[in-house]
């Protein structure tokens, strides 16, 4: 079997933007999930654009099951927008505003035996009593409701989000999460978060891609690529807090996360570090201390008890990633 | 001096801290001359209405519209402004629509070529129209070949009609289209339609309240059209030109009942246009529930 016949989604691009050059190349097999995890501007938008066809690529392909989406090839035209089958979810979001919630999801169904999925979709979103609103009328979290379940509807093969849950309120995020994960199991397609949220990025499950500047630094498994940053900006970028250099190497820094701490020595768990507490604050319901290593470097840890500014204290940084720059 | 109220009386002075109250004066004066600004101006543009009412009996009425041939003029004027409108949105809704998508190369040149008719003395205009399809013209000797004449005619006439009033409908178009976001075109197509059918189902109801608005301007402007009317197309005799008439023979009293009827004839279509539009963009902006 060749691959392009395994492969759903490959992605090959690149995207000259006025301020950066965006790259990106990954895969996805059938009912694949990557969340693609970076801060505003790093090009997230871009690439989930790009991968829809609509926006002009400077090289590379866009391929959804083997067939041309966006690029150019001798001889292959890219797919008409209808055939592409693919679902976008955009952010800001995009509704129809003269059409009812319930016209809106319905929107991309062709055949008459889906919509009485509409009824069931409208349920899960919390949406059945706006049913008939307008959309229009509609606040910014509904709104979100609205894409997602227009999206999820729709006979994609892959889907794209693009911080689709921005506005919905918290409670609400799991069960909305669980459905686009579970649509996406259920008809073996593909699908990719964009969030600047490293939380919600881990929550859909799947692969973790990390961009910044336009680059997809390190793309890989949700939990390994936070516990294994490939660079210290992509360490930064994951939550680490600080850098001690590692001791006879140069350019060698062991990255500390604030939440993989123990209070005091343990050798066998990790690197012990030494240093004086500089500042506390609260932080949700623990304390954030800003402790000044005896190399002079700084870093972050989180605390249950708070403890006096210019304490000198030990604690162990638990097998802390060695990252270059 | 003090001209804040003090922060603890806020809620019984009902003032706002940080707003001085000679602040507040000024801006409850200048609501009140803008008001009467606009009352004025209101009254203003009725004024003629009202004169037009005063002048006229039923008697003049009777006189003037009631020989048999008296209303000719008015289904040429009908005639000849629907077709013109026809013509307009056939050939200009496609340009406005690519003109508000940036899909055309020398927008800004093509835009000029659009507003020029506005900016031209309507009677210069009929002028020009004689060297361009006149009989003599280049355009002129083609359309004798097909059996149109351009002057005199009732082509003519649509002509005339149309370098008078095309401007307002493909300027409004555009407008019309341009407040379409084109990323929710793209959304539909996306989910399934094909381009012409995101149109009629996104595009065109969510700009139809601005289409209304520009083909029912294009339509008053076209039953009114006189300048470029009387040059190229003095027959056959529309509305505009029966008044001009009646006016030279028989003097104001003469005029006045064809003055009423063009207002009856081409403002209805304006009026109900812009009521719907507007009660359309209230349910498109949720304003209104369905």
């Amino acid at each position: 079997m060749s691959a392009a016949t395994t492969t759903l989604l490959d992605v090959d691009l690149e995207v000259e933007r006025r301020d950066v050059i965006v790259r990106a190349g990954f895969a996805l097999t059938n009912g694949q999930r990557l969340a693609i995890f970076g801060t505003s501007g790093a090009g997230k938008t871009t690439i989930l654009e790009s991968i829809a066809g609509l926006t002009h690529l400077s090289r590379g392909t866009v391929r959804i099951d083997g067939r041309l989406v966006a690029g150019r090839t001798k001889g292959e035209s890219p797919l008409a927008p209808r055939d592409r089958q693919v679902a976008l979810v955009r952010q800001p979001t995009t509704l129809f505003p003269h059409l009812t919630v319930e016209q809106n999801v319905a929107y991309g169904i062709r055949r008459s035996p889906a919509r009485g999925r509409v009824a069931e979709l409208l349920d899960r979103l919390g949406l059945t009593l706006l049913a008939r609103a307008r959309a229009a009328a509609l606040s910014g979290g509904q709104r979100q409701r609205v894409a997602l379940g227009r999206a999820l509807a729709s006979p994609f093969r892959v889907l794209l989000l693009d911080e689709p849950l921005s506005a919905v309120d918290v409670a609400a995020h799991e069960a909305l999460r669980v459905l686009a994960a579970e649509t996406v199991d259920e008809r073996e397609a593909a699908g990719i978060l964009v969030t600047h949220d490293l939380t919600e990025a881990q929550a859909f499950g799947g692969q973790l891609g990390i961009i910044d500047g336009g680059r997809l630094l390190q793309l890989g498994g949700a939990h390994e690529v936070v516990l294994s940053p490939v660079s210290r900006r992509v360490a930064e970028l994951v939550g680490y807090g600080g850098f001690v250099p590692v001791p006879a190497a140069t350019d060698r820094w062991f990255a500390i996360h604030p939440d993989r701490i123990l209070l005091g020595a343990a050798p066998e768990r990790g690197v012990i570090l030494t240093g004086t507490v500089l500042s506390t604050r609260p932080f949700g319901p623990r304390y954030e201390c800003v402790v000044a290593e005896r190399c002079g470097e700084q870093f972050t840890v989180h605390v249950d008890e708070p403890p006096d500014a210019g304490v000198e204290c030990t604690v162990t940084a638990l097998d802390p990633p060695v990252v270059a720059a | 001096m003090k001209t804040t109220a003090p922060a603890g009386n806020l809620a019984a002075t009902g003032v706002v801290p940080g707003f001085p109250t000679a602040t507040r004066i000024v801006a409850r004066g200048s609501t009140a001359l803008a008001l009467l600004g606009a009352l004025a101006i209101w009254l203003a543009l009725l004024g003629p209405f009202a004169v037009l009412i005063q002048h006229l009996s039923f008697h003049s009425i009777r006189a003037a519209l009631g020989p048999p041939g008296a209303l000719d003029a008015l289904w040429v004027s009908l005639g000849a402004s629907a077709s013109a409108l026809g013509a307009m949105v056939l050939l200009g809704t496609p340009l406005a629509y690519l003109l508000a998508r940036g899909r055309l190369p020398l927008a800004r040149l093509v835009e000029l070529g659009i507003i020029l008719p506005l900016m031209m003395p309507p009677l210069v205009i009929g002028l020009l129209l004689i060297f361009l399809i006149g009989p003599q013209g280049t355009l002129g000797n083609l359309l004798a070949d097909i059996h149109l004449t351009g002057t005199n005619t009732f082509f003519a006439l649509i002509v005339a009609e149309f370098y008078e009033a095309a401007p307002f409908y493909v300027l409004g178009a555009h407008a019309a289209f341009a407040s379409v976001d084109p990323r929710i075109e793209q959304d539909a197509t996306l989910l399934g339609d094909r381009p012409l059918k995101a149109f009629r189902r996104i595009t065109l109801p969510l700009s139809a309240p601005g289409l209304a608005t520009g083909l029912a301007t294009a339509w008053a402007r076209a039953m009114g059209a006189f300048g470029a009317v009387i040059i190229i197309a003095y027959y056959p005799r529309g509305l505009p030109n029966q008044i001009f008439i009646a006016f030279q023979e028989f003097g104001l009293s003469g005029s006045l009942p064809f003055a009423l009827l063009l207002i009856v004839a081409a403002l209805p279509l304006p009026i109900l246009a812009y009521l719907w539009s507007a009660r359309t963009r209230a349910r498109v902006a949720g304003t209104e529930t369905p």
